[in-house]
This record gives C-alpha cells, sequence and structure tokens, in this order.
C-alpha cells in the first residue's frame, strides 16, 4: 500500500488520496468473489492486479491527466473526489456493515519453536516482502521501470531522451492503483473492514513514508518496520480503542522531531 | 466594491426580514438557519483552504471543540456570553497546537496529515469519557429560541463573510495568496508564509469553534461522531469548491447548494448524498475549477463578446 | 575593500555526497555592481540560495550591514534587505501583473508603503521602472518571458532592498529585451542599490559590472576587474574546458 503511494507520487508529482478507496475496493472484491462465487481468497489478487491496473490507466487517461497542468490542489482535490465515489459506492452497494472473510486458511497456525503464529501473518507479510523486492526489480532492472523513475525525477527531460511520458505515467499510476486493489485484497484476511477501511489504513501508509522518506524503497521497507515495532509497543500502554491513534502519535513526533524522515536523519548524521 | 456593498446590505436585511414577515414556516427557516451554519463554516474552511491554498480535510476538530466546550458550560451553568468566546478561543488554541506541527508539510502532504488531526481528534474525544461523556456523547435540556438561534448563525455568517472580504482586499490577503501560488517565492519576498498559514488556520478555527456552540445550542446533542465526524470535515471541503474556492461568496453559494442537494436526498439511500457530492466534485475539478462562479462568469462572457474582435483568428 | 555591505566567509554546501559551494568567501561592496560567473554547475544559484536564506549553509557565515544573517529564514532575509530574483520565474500566476508586484511591497524591507493605496502606488512605480506599467492590470501568466523576467525584478525592486541578487535575468532574453534589461540594471545602481548578478552573457558582464568573481567547482578561483578577470588563464581554461566537455 504504502509503496504504490510511494510509486504514484514520485512519477505524478501527486499525492493519491484515491488509493484509500481502492484498497478498501480491493479488500470488498476478495470478499465478494469469496461469499458470492466460493473463489479462494487467495486467488482473488489473479483478478483484482489487472483490473485494479487497467482501471488506474483508464482513471489516469480520463481525469488526472487534464488537471496535471493546474495547482497541485487541484490533482488533490480529484482524487479526494475519487475516493469519495468509491467509498460511497461502497456503503450504497455494500452497506455500512462490517465485513470479514472467514475460512480455515484464516483461522490457521502454526507452531515454531514455542511460538504460535497465525499463517495469514505470516503469508501477508511474505507476499508485503515479495512484492516490495518485485517492484524494487522492476524499477531498476526493466526499461520501462527506468523510464518511470526517470519520469519521476524530472517530466521534461525524460521527454527528452525519448521516453514516451504520457505511456509511462499512465502505467504508474495503473500500478500503483494495482498495488493498492492488492494491498486491500491481503489485509482483508487479516481485518475485517467497512467502506471506511481504506483511511487509518492511508494514513498509516502516509506515516511510513514520512518515516521512511519518500524517495527510496528501501525508506518505505525502512519505515514499514519502524511503524510495526512502534503499533506493537503502543498496544502494551494504550486502551485498545486508541489503537488507531498509535500511527498518528508517531507521526506528529516524527515531523516535529525529524522532518526529514529518519533515513534522512541518518544519512545527515552519518555525514555529520 | 461599494456595489457589492450594497447588495450585501439588501441581503442582509431580507434575511432579518424573514422571520417577521412569514413567522411560521418553520422549515423554511430551519432550512435557512442550516444555510447560515454551512455558510459561515464553509467561508472558514475557505481561509485555510482556498485562500492559503492549505486543504485541510480534518476541520471538524475545530467545529467539535467549539460544541463540545460550549456543551460542556452550559451543562455547568456558564452563561452562553461567557462560554461561546471560550469555545472559540479553545477552538482557535487547539489550531495552534496542531498547525505547528502540521505546517511543517507542505501542499498535500499536510492535506493529508489533516486526515489524521481530525481522526485523533475524535479519537481522543471518544475515550476521554469523564470530559466528553465517551460515544454516548452530551445531552443538553433546553434550547434558545429559534428566532435567537436563526439570528445568531445569520450574525456569524455575516461576521465570517465580512472578515472573509476584509482579508482578501488586505495585505493579509495578500500574503495568503501569494502562499497558495508558491510558498518558496512568497518567502523570497518577505511574506513569513509559516505565520500568516497559521493565522490564517487560527480564525478559521475561531469562527468554527463558535459554530460548534451554535450547532450543539441547535441540536441540543453532541457526539464524537456527529462533530467531529469525517463526513463534518468532508461537507467542509465540498462547499466551497462547489461555489468558488478561494472567493469570498463561493462558500455560501456552495453552503446553499449543499443543504439542497442534502436535503433532497438525505431521506433516499445513506450516503447518496456524498455520493452524488464525490460526482460533483469530480466534474468542477476537471471542468471548471472556479466553482459555479467560474461557472457564471463564463456565462457572463458568451453573452458579452468582447468589444475588438480579432481578424482572422 | 573596508567597509562591505555583504560577505560570506567560508560559505559551504553539501547536497549528500557532492559538494556544491566550497569554503567561499566573497564580499560586496556598497553601491557596485558584481558579476558572479563560471560555468554550469559551479555553484552560482547554490551560493545565492545561501546568501538570500533559501538554503542553510553546512558551513560558514553570511554577515550584511555587519550583522550576521547566517541560517535565517529567507523572509527574514528579505526584510533585512537583501533581496533575490529566481533563475526560473516563479511569478503568481493567476494574480495580476501588479499584485504580484503588490505582495513585496507589503512586505519586504523597511520602510513599508502604507495601506493597500500606497503599496499600490508603489508597486507601479517599479512597474514603470521595469516597462511593465502597461501591462500592470494583465494576469502574470499572460506575459512573455522577457516579461516575466522583469516582472521577477519589479517584484524584486519593490522589496526596496539594499542588495538586489540577480540570478540570470538575461537567460532566454532576445538582444532587444537583454539591452532593456541591462539598461535597468544601471538604472536600479543609480538608485543607490548594490546588485550582485550571476550570469553566462560575458559580454553583458563585462559592459556592466564594476567586478567580477568567478566560481568553478564550487570554489572562487580568481575576483577583480573585468577585462582582468575575463583574460585569466584560469578563467578561460574553465570555460574552454567545459566547452569542450559539453
Amino acid at each position: 500500500m504504502s509503496y504504490g503511494l510511494a510509486l504514484i507520487y514520485g512519477v505524478l508529482k501527486i499525492i493519491n488520496l484515491a488509493n484509500a478507496g481502492f484498497l478498501m475496493l480491493g479488500a470488498y472484491v476478495t470478499w465478494w468473489l469469496f461469499t458470492a462465487y466460493h473463489v479462494d481468497p487467495l486467488l482473488a489478487p489473479l483478478v483484482i492486479i489487472p483490473v485494479f491496473f487497467l482501471i488506474g490507466v483508464g482513471l489516469e487517461r480520463t481525469l488526472v491527466r487534464r488537471v496535471l497542468g493546474s495547482e497541485p490542489i487541484i490533482s488533490l482535490l480529484l482524487l479526494f473526489g475519487v475516493w469519495l465515489v468509491l467509498q460511497n459506492l461502497a456503503y450504497v452497494i455494500w452497506t455500512g456493515d462490517t465485513r470479514s472473510i472467514e475460512n480455515s486458511f484464516i483461522e490457521s497456525t502454526v507452531k515454531l519453536g514455542g511460538l504460535q503464529l497465525s499463517i495469514p501473518r505470516l503469508y501477508v507479510f511474505a507476499m508485503g516482502v515479495l512484492s516490495l523486492i518485485a517492484l524494487q526489480l522492476f524499477l531498476t532492472r526493466t526499461y520501462l521501470g527506468r523510464a518511470i523513475r526517470a519520469t519521476a525525477q524530472d517530466r521534461d527531460a525524460a521527454r527528452l531522451v525519448g521516453v514516451d511520458v504520457d505511456r509511462v505515467m499512465g502505467i504508474a499510476f495503473g500500478i500503483g492503483i494495482a498495488l493498492a486493489g492488492f494491498g486491500g485484497s491481503l489485509l482483508s484476511l487479516l481485518f475485517s473492514f467497512t467502506p471506511d477501511f481504506g483511511r487509518v489504513l492511508s494514513l498509516k501508509s502516509f506515516c511510513i513514508v514520512v518515516l521512511g522518506g519518500l524517495d527510496s524503497i528501501v525508506g518505505v521497507a525502512f519505515g514499514s518496520v519502524a511503524l510495526a515495532i512502534a503499533e506493537a509497543f503502543g498496544v502494551r500502554y494504550m486502551p485498545a480503542s486508541m489503537q488507531d491513534l498509535i500511527s498518528f502519535v508517531v507521526l506528529v513526533v516524527v515531523l516535529v522531531a525529524l522532518p526529514k524522515g529518519i533515513v534522512g536523519t541518518l544519512r545527515s548524521l552519518r555525514r555529520g | 466594491m461599494a456595489r457589492n456593498g450594497a447588495f450585501a446590505a439588501i441581503a442582509i436585511a431580507a434575511l432579518v426580514a424573514v422571520p417577521f414577515v412569514a413567522p411560521h414556516a418553520e422549515y423554511a427557516l430551519d432550512v435557512l438557519f442550516l444555510i447560515f451554519l454551512y455558510g459561515a463554516m464553509a467561508t472558514a474552511w475557505n481561509l485555510v483552504g482556498g485562500f492559503a491554498g492549505q486543504v485541510s480535510f480534518g476541520h471538524a476538530a475545530f467545529l467539535g471543540i467549539g460544541a463540545y466546550a460550549t456543551a460542556i458550560m452550559t451543562q455547568n451553568g456558564i452563561s452562553l456570553w461567557i462560554s461561546v468566546p471560550v469555545s472559540a478561543l479553545l477552538a482557535g488554541a487547539y489550531s495552534l497546537v496542531i498547525g505547528i506541527p502540521a505546517f511543517r508539510l507542505r501542499g498535500p502532504y499536510f492535506s493529508i496529515a489533516t486526515i489524521g488531526i481530525g481522526e485523533a481528534t475524535r479519537l481522543i474525544a471518544r475515550n476521554w469519557s469523564s470530559l466528553t461523556g465517551g460515544v454516548s456523547g452530551l445531552t443538553l435540556s433546553s434550547a434558545p429560541p429559534l428566532l435567537l438561534q436563526y439570528f445568531a448563525a445569520l450574525a456569524l455568517l455575516v461576521a465570517a463573510v465580512g472578515l472573509a472580504a476584509w482579508i482578501r482586499a488586505s495585505r493579509f490577503g495578500y500574503a495568503l495568496a501569494a502562499v497558495r501560488q508558491d510558498t518558496d517565492a512568497a518567502e523570497t519576498l518577505g511574506v513569513a508564509t509559516t505565520v500568516a498559514k497559521t493565522q490564517a488556520l487560527f480564525l478559521s478555527a475561531c469562527i468554527l469553534g463558535v459554530a460548534g456552540s451554535v450547532y450543539a445550542l441547535h441540536y441540543l446533542f453532541v457526539s464524537p461522531d456527529s462533530v467531529f465526524g469525517f463526513s463534518t470535515s468532508i461537507a467542509l471541503v465540498i462547499m466551497p469548491i462547489i461555489g468558488g474556492l478561494g472567493t469570498v461568496t463561493g462558500p455560501l453559494i456552495g453552503a446553499v447548494i449543499y443543504t439542497f442537494i442534502r436535503e433532497q436526498l438525505a431521506a433516499t439511500l445513506a450516503n447518496v448524498d456524498l455520493l452524488a457530492f464525490g460526482v460533483l466534485l469530480i466534474a468542477i475539478v476537471v471542468f471548471e475549477p472556479r466553482g459555479i462562479l467560474g461557472i457564471a462568469d463564463r456565462i457572463r462572457r458568451m453573452r458579452k463578446p468582447p468589444a475588438v474582435t480579432v481578424p482572422d483568428g | 575593500m573596508a567597509d562591505p555591505i555583504l560577505e560570506g566567509r567560508g560559505l559551504t554546501k553539501r547536497f549528500g555526497g557532492l559538494i556544491a559551494v566550497d569554503g567561499v568567501d566573497i564580499a560586496i561592496e556598497r553601491g557596485e555592481i558584481c558579476g558572479l560567473i563560471g560555468p554550469n554547475g559551479a555553484g552560482k544559484s547554490t551560493l545565492f540560495g545561501l546568501i538570500s536564506g533559501v538554503m542553510r549553509p553546512t558551513a560558514g557565515t553570511v554577515t550584511f550591514n555587519g550583522r550576521s544573517i547566517t541560517g535565517r529564514s529567507a523572509h527574514d532575509i528579505c526584510v533585512a534587505g537583501v533581496a533575490v530574483t529566481h533563475q526560473i520565474v516563479r511569478p503568481f500566476r493567476d494574480m495580476s501583473v501588479v499584485d504580484n508586484v503588490m505582495v513585496g511591497a507589503f512586505f519586504g524591507h523597511r520602510p513599508r508603503p502604507r495601506g493597500r493605496g500606497g503599496a499600490r502606488a508603489a508597486a507601479m512605480e517599479e512597474l514603470e521602472v521595469c516597462g511593465l506599467a502597461d501591462r500592470a492590470e494583465s494576469p502574470a501568466r499572460s506575459l512573455t518571458l522577457g516579461g516575466h523576467k522583469r516582472l521577477e525584478i519589479a517584484r524584486a525592486l519593490a522589496t526596496r532592498p539594499e542588495v538586489l541578487l540577480l540570478d540570470e535575468v538575461l537567460a532566454g532574453l532576445n538582444p532587444t529585451e537583454t539591452d532593456r534589461t541591462l539598461d535597468l540594471v544601471r538604472t536600479v545602481r543609480e538608485r543607490g542599490t548594490t546588485i550582485v548578478m550571476v550570469e553566462h552573457n560575458l559580454r553583458a558582464v563585462r559592459g556592466v559590472c564594476s567586478r567580477i568573481v568567478v566560481l568553478v567547482e564550487g570554489r572562487k578561483i580568481v575576483e577583480g576587474d573585468p577585462d582582468t578577470v575575463l583574460t585569466d588563464e584560469r578563467v578561460v581554461s574553465a570555460y574552454l574546458g567545459t566547452a569542450a566537455h559539453a
């Protein structure tokens, strides 16, 4: 989820609030495929990733492209509008009732050296790491990936060296949306959800990005781990109903104390 | 300028006269009251979101603080003459606490952080039960007469729009417009941009604090999910955009449209209203980011062809 | 130079591993027009950034009128009396030309004009000086590149600076516009404003500057009067060197 955010932001220089909506939609599609057609929730991403990619490309072509030249708050508001539509469409279609996916896989655990570990948690973690690595390889090793990074750094320069910038931006947007949908699908295995599912999660993802610094995928990975640790500690000292506050507290502390993010701060400390 | 002033004076006089001309049209008075309240809130949001270009998705926090402060003080028998100004100042003080970390972030980052601020404030209100009554909220026993509420909301609206009009033409207004368009360039011209943003946020929060008081005294009930709810913050974003972002009268026009659409759709399926606003928001941003005022401007130009015709295009 | 109006000592700026400006000492005399030249990437704009407060120096100090302004914010430094124009123009696009300049007049160095009328009058004066008075009410985005450059100057002048830092105001201008802008620079200097200009157009620099400072790879390699500096072996090889690489 947060690398989806980082990628879209990097390439389009816009923060994609619509990601929160697509994340939620990923969870709902997984749930809907499972309850209506008995599709294994683990297979849902096979449908979600390509479909969401196409939706993302289409969204970029039809709407986002029109506002790229105007003030940054315009694209922010546009994507906010998309989120609003998705969220309330979900309310209309699926109501505000809490949904969750229940099957034998979700309940399964494994014993590892005395520790009782939940298999879906391990699975989600592994998929997260795998997709992070895959994304990193894609961005550094393939022509398209490099073109995306070049466009992210300097749109005009990329155009000059022959990158088809319009196509690249559409693809990058599609990838970001596909990753958000994939993330939502994975998270539906762990949490129950409502149409408002995306908001808190996108806040966390934003927190991760601020923690890790926007530009590097290593930073994003680092930020995720830092937030996970903070949450694990926070749970011991805070009531359960306040748990969602933890990421926000971390965010404020980071902003006030380390505006460059943790990675940036470490870097400048090392150079001292 | 003088024409606008005259127009405003006539409009205010007409609105003051309404309850005397039609004292039994309670539904109409109620709708007007809502338009005044929403109009004032939207105008307040617009000082930060429109004038200074810092889009906040957490403005419900200030409304909520004003509403709770007034509710708590009223329950303890404190006069409205004290509780309403204190509510405004508490909301203002909270905006300073928030502004310091949040304005370290630029543009879209600030906006996302404000989602967090709104959510965090709601969670605090839910969990601080000894003060706020927790999830079940606070109930007040007696409302001021409807007529008094009507005039209080109208006065708040007039004050908010008047303040916005004054700011827009002032030195402060220039600072905010410069911040909105290019913060770095504004800095190099001597504008203390963070101070300007914080001042705008403070004024905005104070107005919303008073709006919170009016809200609490009208509904006689405040709960974390009503006043601090995300949907309140969303409404505050939508109204100025519909009417015309960064203009003086735009938020008011937006409030009128918002109130009517909501009154029409709220009775149908839940959330259909927000869905409609989402579609409207997208359409406006893509086709006419200046909102209704922008569309009106286009129509005026189409009717009045340019005096000089350019030969051969 | 007994009493420089603006002085940088040991100014250094690092970006990650890259040293953009490396221990530069620079002193600007009251009332001069000083040229700052050097090949692309020599650190000229970065040096301007350090002086104007847009960036914080990694090391070194800046003094203005004998007081340290090191590390102060950009708006503080502008109010103190050092204004800067942007190499890539940054107009407030949706404001009118005169409103753009009024921002500078409203804020900037003291004494400030009184009220909206005062700021407007001051702004119109600068537009007159910069030859933009007839475009005062047009939206800023409608100007040509030359117009944008002059708007940058008018806006900076409206802040009533004692020192004006001009960052490549001639780049992209045609010969007529270049001459107009150079005349403008001389006029501003005659009003008593000290000027430092980063410039690539060496002919223009030679014509207007009384002194030249040369930066190469973040270091100051030579300074002095234009004729001596521009024939200096090190300067010639620095320029020819980059030309050969380009």
